[in-house]
């Protein structure tokens, strides 16, 4: 029955491109239908599904998970309260230049989209305030479209955002039975050693994006004169900013847990917005309701691939991947690049929080036992997910932004736009596949991934595989 | 008033009831620091009591977020099937996924949930009160999520338009 996981997977695509319906019900209907396959052939121990309800009670009682929410609100508070003042504060201090609208919105790009819950919010929410901007400032809609689009991906890599969390508790969840499987003496990472691991590469992509849309710019705009900034309005950037910047750093710092900061930036932004009386009873209405529903998508399309990928488990279909991953032949980063281009091409369907709770989960634990540096796959894999959203034809952002844009660039121009930031963004993926220190930056020595004892033959690997993970156990019956 | 009328005003009622368990939330998390640090006390009831009301919350979410539209989906070919059509597999999509996960899990659930709350099943690290509702939200869940799908499937599909 392995390869019918396999099989579900493919229908997982097919249903969510060929019917529109949400994802997460796709994956529900999906696994049920395995789930039946399996019962009716009776070739798998069906009864372990019942060990469903105790793995959603964990999701509802995950510390982490908390800061979904938070993010979500405080994503929600950033864009009603400052989104327009931080653009017009950008545009305001940086110097005079045809450049200053491009930029303003990539900067706009990076503070925001970590907390705009998903590619798409980040594309939708970009949308709104730069493109009116941009449109005015006469740059061409292929530029337009393609500075939103690489806008609206940096969220994906900057820190603390929603998709570096999640990723992060993937990861670990990955990782620990990796470390238990081969014997290494490596310490399981945790979500700071992530957000460490991202800062140097983004930072990198950051200013290569920057560089890229001043440069473009100088010929894409045909005035110079800013929007003007108020008083009001310059106070709101610069204590927006100092805020991010604080929270950014205490967590990157491990001052603050991610959870606490969120909790710390929503409360800050929410208090200063009732006390300036910016957020009434019917603004806070909205931004609750919004961030509810916000919030469900997320834990839809969570408790959704629990269930999905629980009858995988069932199906013994892990095992099949531990297998396939095993023999890919050659170097460790033979063995990444193919787990990345599985990723990527996943990409073209699937949002990073469904390719984090359903593809992540089931290739990602093999790999680790093969590649000591889960920092490293980590980085690797959230570099991937960005590039892969801004892949032409059918990249995820690129679609978003042409089907929310009022009057779309023909995709041949927009591409012609988004090629530098192409580049950009696979030669910092190709650096960094091959310069894995990047992700090590200001990290000790004995820190970094320790090899076995001893090393592992091929049958060795195989057999602790199989015994990875092993499938749930059935729950008492009483 | 019909019962699904009726169904679909509880429905919403819960959900705008429950979006304002964001601000308790916010504001008990936010607190977890100062207690932890600075107070160095309470801090672990705080997070408790926060873990709860964020179970309760993301409980109800599933169900506004298919209210609201929000779910994440990959339209590009479905934005050229007619109203008719979509209607159609949604509720198709909820006769065969929502409503059978749901009722699976309120019935595989049933022993761990009831269990929890006849002894009113307290944090197992700090002892505080109130876990047995982080167990009961998987119920509220699987109910709100149920009642939704029910909805879906009984309502009547427009006439086709397009």
């Amino acid at each position: 029955m392995e390869w019918t996981g396999m099989a579900l997977l493919l229908l997982v695509g097919v249903g969510i491109i060929g019917t529109g319906l949400p994802a997460a019900v796709v994956l529900v209907a999906v696994a049920l239908f395995g789930a039946a396959l399996g019962w009716a052939t009776a070739t798998v121990p069906i009864g372990l599904l019942w060990a469903l309800p105790g793995r959603l009670i964990n999701i509802l009682d995950n510390d982490l998970l908390q800061a979904l929410p938070l993010y979500v609100t405080m994503g929600l508070l950033l864009n009603r309260l400052v989104a327009d003042a931080l653009y017009r504060a950008c545009s305001a201090i940086l110097p005079r230049s045809r450049s200053a609208p491009l930029v303003s919105g990539m900067v706009l790009g990076a503070l925001l989209g970590p907390m705009n819950g998903s590619v798409g919010a980040s594309v939708l929410g970009l949308s709104r305030v730069i493109s009116p901007r941009l449109n005015a400032e006469g740059v061409t809609p292929a530029i337009r479209d393609a500075v939103v689009a690489v806008a609206s991906t940096l969220g994906v890599l900057v820190p603390p955002s929603l998709v570096l969390i999640l990723l992060s508790d993937t990861m670990l969840s990955a990782h620990t039975p990796a470390v238990t499987q081969t014997g290494r003496a490596d310490r399981v990472i945790n979500t700071q050693d992530i957000f460490h691991a991202a800062l140097l590469p983004a930072g990198i992509f950051l200013v290569l994006c920057v560089i890229l849309a001043w440069i473009v710019g100088r010929k894409a705009t045909r005035t110079v004169k800013p929007e003007p900034l108020t008083v009001s309005q310059g106070l709101v950037a610069a204590t927006a900013l100092v805020a991010l910047v604080l929270l950014l750093g205490g967590v990157a710092a491990g001052y603050f847990y991610a959870v606490e900061a969120a909790a710390m930036g929503a409360f800050t932004l929410l208090a200063s917005g009732l006390l300036t009386r910016r957020l009434n009873y019917t603004v806070l209405r909205d931004v609750f309701h919004d961030a509810i529903a916000i919030t469900g998508a997320l834990f839809s399309l969570l408790v959704a691939a629990t269930t999905f990928t629980l009858v995988l488990r069932i199906l013994g279909t892990d095992r099949l991947v531990n297998n396939l991953v095993g023999a890919i032949p050659g170097h460790d980063v033979l063995a990444v690049a193919g787990v990345l281009a599985v990723i990527g091409a996943c990409a073209f369907v699937l949002d990073a929080f469904e390719i984090i709770f359903v593809i992540v989960p089931i290739v990602i634990p093999p790999l680790l036992i093969r590649v000591a540096d889960a920092r490293w796959v980590s980085v690797l894999v959230l570099l991937t997910l960005q590039a892969s959203f801004l892949l032409p034809p059918f990249g995820y952002a690129l679609m978003m932004v042409r089907g929310t844009a009022q009057n779309p660039a023909p995709l041949r121009l927009m591409l012609r736009a988004l090629a530098p930031f192409l580049a950009a963004q696979w030669l910092l993926l190709m650096i960094v596949m091959f310069e894995p220190s990047l992700v090590h930056f200001g990290q000790g020595e004995g820190e970094i991934g320790r090899a076995p004892a001893k090393d592992l033959s091929n049958e060795e690997i195989n057999r602790r595989l199989k015994e990875m993970v092993p499938p749930p156990s059935m729950p008492d019956s009483n | 008033m019909s019962w699904l009328c009726r169904l679909d005003r509880v429905v919403g009622r819960i959900i705008a009831g429950a979006q304002w368990l964001a601000l308790p939330l916010i504001i008990l998390l936010f607190l977890q620091w100062p207690l932890r640090d600075i107070f160095r006390s309470y801090s672990r009831e705080a997070n408790d009591l926060g873990q709860i009301i964020f179970a309760l919350f993301v409980a109800v979410s599933v169900t506004a977020a298919t209210r609201a539209g929000t779910h994440l989906t990959a339209d590009a070919i479905a934005q050229y099937y007619s109203r008719r059509v979509r209607v159609r597999i949604r509720k198709i999509g909820a006769l065969i996924g929502l409503a059978p996960w749901a009722l699976f899990i309120l019935l595989a659930s049933k022993s761990v949930v009831v269990s929890s709350l006849q002894v009113r099943e307290a944090f197992p690290d700090t002892g505080n009160p109130g876990y047995f509702i982080i167990k009961l939200a998987l119920w509220i869940m699987a109910i709100t999520i149920l009642a939704q799908s029910l909805l879906e499937i009984m309502r009547r599909a427009p006439r086709d338009s397009a």
